[in-house]
């Protein structure tokens, strides 16, 4: 079988600060396969967004970040690489959407000219007229019907729903093999949300990309991924096929966290106040969904 | 573009309403300041007929309107009247004496754009290193004492003490260039006379630099902090996901978007330079429109007050449209509101 499209490996994270050094991440793993949809679920805190993030490189910059483990991308180990080819991964093999797409884009620049800029990290050099053709393409495919119109515009003149339809099309416009989405379009209404959240699940089938889907939402994760990771203060504590997990909770944290979600309304991710001592409980994964048993 | 026409239309439409309350305030002030304009103007020993003849050519004795009447008039016509200092038009005195000012300050401007806002970058592209700390320490330096002092320190120093620099004026006796726009440092290219230049230069160097320096430190600290407030914004986070290069980011993300509430007060402060060029020419005997105008405050030249205060508010009201417009420039948000309204 294939290498897969991402895998970490015992990931751990650690900031330092003035009042000494703060763990974030235990040592977490999890993988992707190529064109899987996994959804990453936690609380407010629990270290979501910084392992998008690391994914990325962007962490590693930061001098007060001590970061360790594994982190593989199709086959190749991540810190191996140069940081000239880890940067050019950046963009056109991996690209990321954001929780705001409005406040996400440039505002003293069209949507054009961002898009020929991400346009131009697959493509070094590509002409404006080739750009613009690529983005209208790139824009018809997240349904907006008058691509030109919104090439033209700034991001503030447009809505936030036709802002996130173009974020997903820049992210998916260099043909990425993965798919960072951290909280996509939480800023948005809900019914807007799930609009652009069912484009970018199509979407990203037909490009063959592989999602890692960050998100607070119950509801949102049952729908559009094929399976969950569930993370609890920096430790992976569940893992399995959504219709498993959810139908049958395994870790403490997991159960109490689907038990407090009003089922109907699938809403966002309650704050679970009191922490009992079964919460870091080891992990609990589903028969045949250890990373073991599944990278075997 | 309709948009910034418009703009600019209406820029002066309420700079002309300025200008009008200006110069009916300034004409003010003018006629209260103690003393008899016509017997300064004539010495202890005219006669009091001729002191009389004087007031009636000036309607001195007329009400303030009709005085205010004959002034606009005469400046419809573009006639500031005579200076009972030089005795020559106004207007001439000013066309003589502006351009060494204007010189001074236009050559302080571009230092300040291009010492600050480069400096103002690399602090923020460097936010909390060492680069940052001595940038902000040198520039923390530079607006800690007014233009004048600078001049002072300047001219002691690299002109006094170490004779780098001419201690006074505008270009050496021996050169003779023809005047045409009485800009030196254009006058002395157009005479094709290259070591003229060169020696205008020389001499523009120390005065201008003290004139700038303090706006140099303050667009330099006014860029690094919108620039490092810009660096938190998501779209910042965004180029870097997307691998853009660091300076790339920089400039495009983070400078120009920051650039907008900076460049108000970077022209506010370039403005500013027409006023605070007053006591660098003294100190650098810069024969400039600032001698000038404290000569006729002194004799109470009437016509040459109004005037010369007139020309320095048009010119700060230019500056400031020019501005506007620039920021109207990289503003979409308000280039596109023009266009809307
Ligand atoms: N630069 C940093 N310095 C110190 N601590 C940080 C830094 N960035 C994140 N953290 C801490 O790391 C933890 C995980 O943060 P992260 O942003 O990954 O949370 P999250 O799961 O994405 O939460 P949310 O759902 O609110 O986005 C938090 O406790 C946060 O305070
Ligand atoms: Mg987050």
């Amino acid at each position: 079988m294939s290498a897969p499209t991402l895998k970490i490996e015992d990931l751990k994270l650690a900031f330092k600060t003035h009042r000494g050094l703060i763990e974030v991440l235990h040592g977490i793993s999890l993988h992707i396969r190529k064109g899987e949809r996994v959804a990453l679920v936690g609380e407010s805190g629990s270290g979501k967004s910084v392992t998008a993030r690391i994914v990325l490189g962007l962490l590693q910059q930061m001098k007060t970040a001590r970061i360790a483990g594994k982190l593989e991308f199709e086959g190749r180990e991540l810190d191996r690489l140069s940081r000239r080819d880890r940067h050019q991964l950046r963009g056109t093999k991996m690209s990321m959407i954001f929780q705001d797409p409005t406040s996400s884009l440039n505002p003293t620049y069209t949507i054009g000219v961002q898009f020929r800029e991400v346009l131009d990290r697959a493509k070094p050099g590509i002409s404006a007229a080739d750009a613009r053709l690529k983005a209208v393409e790139a824009l018809a495919d997240v349904s907006i019907h008058e691509p030109e119109r919104v090439l033209d515009s700034y991001a503030f003149q447009l809505s936030g729903g036709m802002n996130q339809r173009v974020m997903i099309a820049m992210a998916l416009a260099n043909n990425p093999s993965l798919l960072l989405a951290d909280e996509p379009g939480t800023a948005l209404d809900v019914t807007v949300q799930a609009q652009t959240l069912r484009l970018m699940s199509t979407l990203a089938e037909k490009h063959h990309t592989a999602v890692l889907f960050i998100s607070h939402n119950l509801g949102v994760v049952r729908e559009f991924a094929d399976r969950v990771y569930v993370i609890y203060q920096g430790n992976i504590v569940e893992q399995g096929p959504t219709g498993a997990l959810f139908d049958n909770p395994r870790h403490p944290y997991t159960r109490a966290l689907l038990a407090a979600v009003p089922r109907i309304t699938g809403g966002g991710i309650p704050d679970i106040a009191e922490t009992t001592d079964d919460f870091f409980a080891p992990l609990a994964a589903h028969a045949g969904f250890s990373e073991k048993e599944l990278l075997a | 573009m309709p948009s910034l026409i418009r703009l600019l239309a209406k820029r002066l439409g309420t700079s002309l309403i300025v200008l009008i309350g200006v110069s009916l305030l300034i004409f003010a002030i003018a006629r209260v300041i103690p003393g008899d304009p016509a017997r300064i103007a004539l010495g202890p020993n005219a006669t009091a007929e001729a002191i009389a003849a004087l007031r009636d050519r000036l309607h001195l004795d007329q009400s303030f309107l009709t005085q205010y009447g004959y002034f606009l008039a005469d400046l419809v016509r573009g006639d500031l009247g005579t200076s009972l200092y030089t005795n020559r038009p106004v207007t001439s005195d000013i066309a003589q004496f502006l351009p060494a000012t204007l010189e001074l300050v236009i050559i302080a401007g571009l230092m300040m754009v291009a010492f600050g806002l480069p400096l103002g970058i690399l602090s923020a592209r460097h936010r909390g290193t060492f680069i940052d700390h001595a940038i902000r320490m040198v520039t923390l330096l530079g607006v800690s004492a007014p233009g004048f002092v600078w001049a002072v320190i300047l001219m002691l120093v690299f002109a006094y003490f170490l004779p780098l620099f001419p201690i006074a004026g505008r270009i050496s006796d021996s050169f003779t260039i023809p005047p045409v726009s009485g800009f030196l440092l254009i006058d002395t290219l157009l005479a094709g006379n290259i070591r003229a230049f060169g020696n205008a230069a020389w001499h523009i160097v120390l005065p201008a630099f003290a004139l700038a320096l303090s706006g140099i430190g303050q667009a330099a600290r006014l860029v690094r902090s919108n620039m490092v407030e810009t660096y938190d914004k998501p779209y910042i986070e965004m180029a870097q996901s997307y691998g853009f290069a660091e300076k790339r980011i920089a400039r495009r993300y983070a400078f120009r978007p920051s650039l907008i509430p900076s460049l108000t007060i970077i022209g506010l402060d370039f403005a500013a330079m027409l006023g605070n060029a007053f006591l660098v020419e003294a100190v650098f005997a810069w024969p400039g429109l600032s001698r000038y105008g404290v000569a006729v405050i002194l004799r109470k030249d009437l016509n040459a007050i109004v005037g010369t205060v007139l020309i320095m508010s048009a010119l700060f009201l230019i500056v400031n449209i020019v501005v506007d417009l620039l920021v109207s420039i990289i503003n979409p948000r308000i280039r596109l509101s023009q266009r809307a309204s």
